[in-house]
């Protein structure tokens, strides 16, 4: 199968890396497997006989290539049938989904799997966007969406197909889960905290997006209509952040044997809010780890633990993959 | 509860009509066949309510059909919750609050400074009364523009 890459930041340049080590596993799966064409949002690469994946992971910028076009743009790549797969890593957008949502749109249209860990066009459009893929009899995979590595979706999908769930509950940001683990650990103030987290880079300059439970909101919505099969949207989550946070309340909370945890949860209600989470419960962990509470009918209780937002996501986008390769390419299993 | 059944075919029956009529779960009867009194045999019933006034609505239908209730008593089942509120909190007003179906065991606070103030509060409330005693403490949250941190099963 033919794969473009649609993104070369952070997690596009990792998945290129990833694939470089992780190439004689994909042959081994199917032997065609190539990738065709990477594109950033000036330009793209593109080789019909593959691009020479050392020369790719060595780059810092597509434009660095000497076979650097900037003629199209990456949704007229996808509309001209080059490949069979996409893989769309590039920035999430939760206003309207761009440049993401054109180019899921326009591969899923023609045929084209998609593997993603945008958010945005998942948010904003869960149902058009699977109703596409269902009609035209492609694939659309979200694993790193939500949660980084943690493999829930594709958990609930193989794993507990005979299983009614109940309720999700989790940790979904990794930088909020740092900056509550630094008031309780070292007992220092919420603005130390985020400073402390800015300059480790772990909290953006605006922080917002994460200390506003907006981030943990939008993974509300892609659990919620992907695992329960709602139709929800990001104004449907009850949302309260850590800013009201103090370190009087951590204390206390600490003194009680709690953890104050920002929490989303898919219940009859869609919500993220502070929580007080007892300290030995599987779902109370620490750092910039994310942790996933799944509750079911008949397996009842499974805590999922791992790495959220970083280049850990690339495990489960290559997962996904590898899904799509197995299930698309039966025949080259045996080379 | 206790009640009086006449010593004849049918009465049991007739009696646990009411009950399960009003949601009421069976857990226990036993008869005291020993303790037979002008025909009639005092018999122990446990059952579990959804609700107390499941429980009530039972206990009078049961005087209606004309089944002596000779003793009756409640076990509530109640949860410990522990949760905390911290912001612009006037503390006299959460205390001073009827929140129903709940008994406050402690309340700690943090050093008060004007205008913010955490404090930690631990009651004890009625399975069946959790739900409104969350919705009447986010409204004084909300009143008293404060945050509310519940327990993350709630």
């Amino acid at each position: 199968m033919r794969l473009l890459i649609v993104g070369f930041g952070f997690l596009g340049k990792s998945l290129v890396k990833a694939i470089r080590n992780k190439i004689d596993l994909l042959k081994s799966v199917d032997h065609n497997f190539k990738i065709i064409g990477v594109a950033d949002s000036k330009g793209y690469l593109y080789s019909s006989k593959g691009l020479i994946i050392e020369e790719l992971s060595a780059l810092n910028r597509l434009s660095e290539h000497k076979e650097y076009k900037t003629s199209e743009t990456a949704a007229e790549l996808i509309s001209k049938d080059l490949c069979d797969i996409i893989v769309e890593v590039t920035p999430t957008n939760i206003i309207n989904g761009e440049p993401g949502l054109t180019h899921i749109t326009q591969a899923l249209k023609n045929g084209i799997h998609v593997v993603t860990a945008n958010k945005g066009p998942l948010v904003l459009a869960f149902k058009q966007l699977t109703s596409l893929a269902e009609k035209n009899g492609c694939d659309l995979l979200y694993e790193g969406t939500v949660a980084g590595a943690i493999p829930v979706f594709s958990l609930v999908r193989e794993c507990l197909q005979g299983d009614k769930i109940v309720k999700l509950s989790g940790i979904l940001n990794g930088t909020v889960n740092y900056i509550l683990s630094r008031m309780h650990f070292e007992e220092i103030s919420f603005e130390i905290a985020l400073k402390e987290a800015q300059e480790r880079g772990i909290a953006e300059k605006d922080p917002s997006y994460d200390i506003d439970g907006i981030d943990a909101a939008c993974k509300v919505v892609i659990l919620a209509n992907a695992i329960m099969g709602r139709n929800a949207k990001l104004q449907d989550v009850e949302r309260i952040g850590i800013r009201g946070i103090t370190q009087e309340a951590i204390s206390l909370a600490k003194k009680a044997n709690y953890a104050i945890k920002l929490i989303g949860t898919v219940d009859k209600k869609l919500e993220v809010s502070p929580k007080l989470v007892p300290i030995n419960h599987p779902l109370c962990v620490h750092g910039t780890l994310n942790a996933i509470h799944i509750q079911t009918d008949l397996a009842k209780e499974i805590t999922l633990v791992g790495h959220g937002a970083g280049k850990e996501t690339v495990s489960a986008i290559l997962n996904d993959l590898i899904t799509i390769l197995k299930k698309r390419s039966p025949e080259d299993k045996n080379p | 509860m206790t009640i009086a059944l006449a010593d004849k075919p049918g009465q049991l029956l007739k009696a646990l009509e009411p009950i399960a009529k009003n949601g009421g779960n069976i857990i226990s009867i036993v008869h005291e066949r020993d303790k037979l009194v002008e025909g009639y045999v005092p018999v122990s019933v446990v059952v579990d309510f959804p609700l107390r006034e499941n429980y009530m609505n039972a206990v009078n239908e049961l005087k209606n059909l004309g089944i002596v209730v000779v003793t009756s008593s409640e076990i509530v089942e109640k949860v410990r919750l522990t949760l905390i509120l911290t912001g612009n909190v006037n503390l006299l007003e959460v205390v001073k609050s009827k929140i129903r179906d709940a008994e406050i065991i402690s309340l700690e606070t943090s050093t008060i400074k004007p205008n913010e103030v955490s404090f930690k509060l631990e009651a004890e409330v009625s399975v069946h009364g959790v739900h409104k005693f969350v919705e009447e403490l986010k409204k004084i949250a909300s009143e008293q523009d404060a945050l509310l941190i519940l327990p993350f099963h709630l």
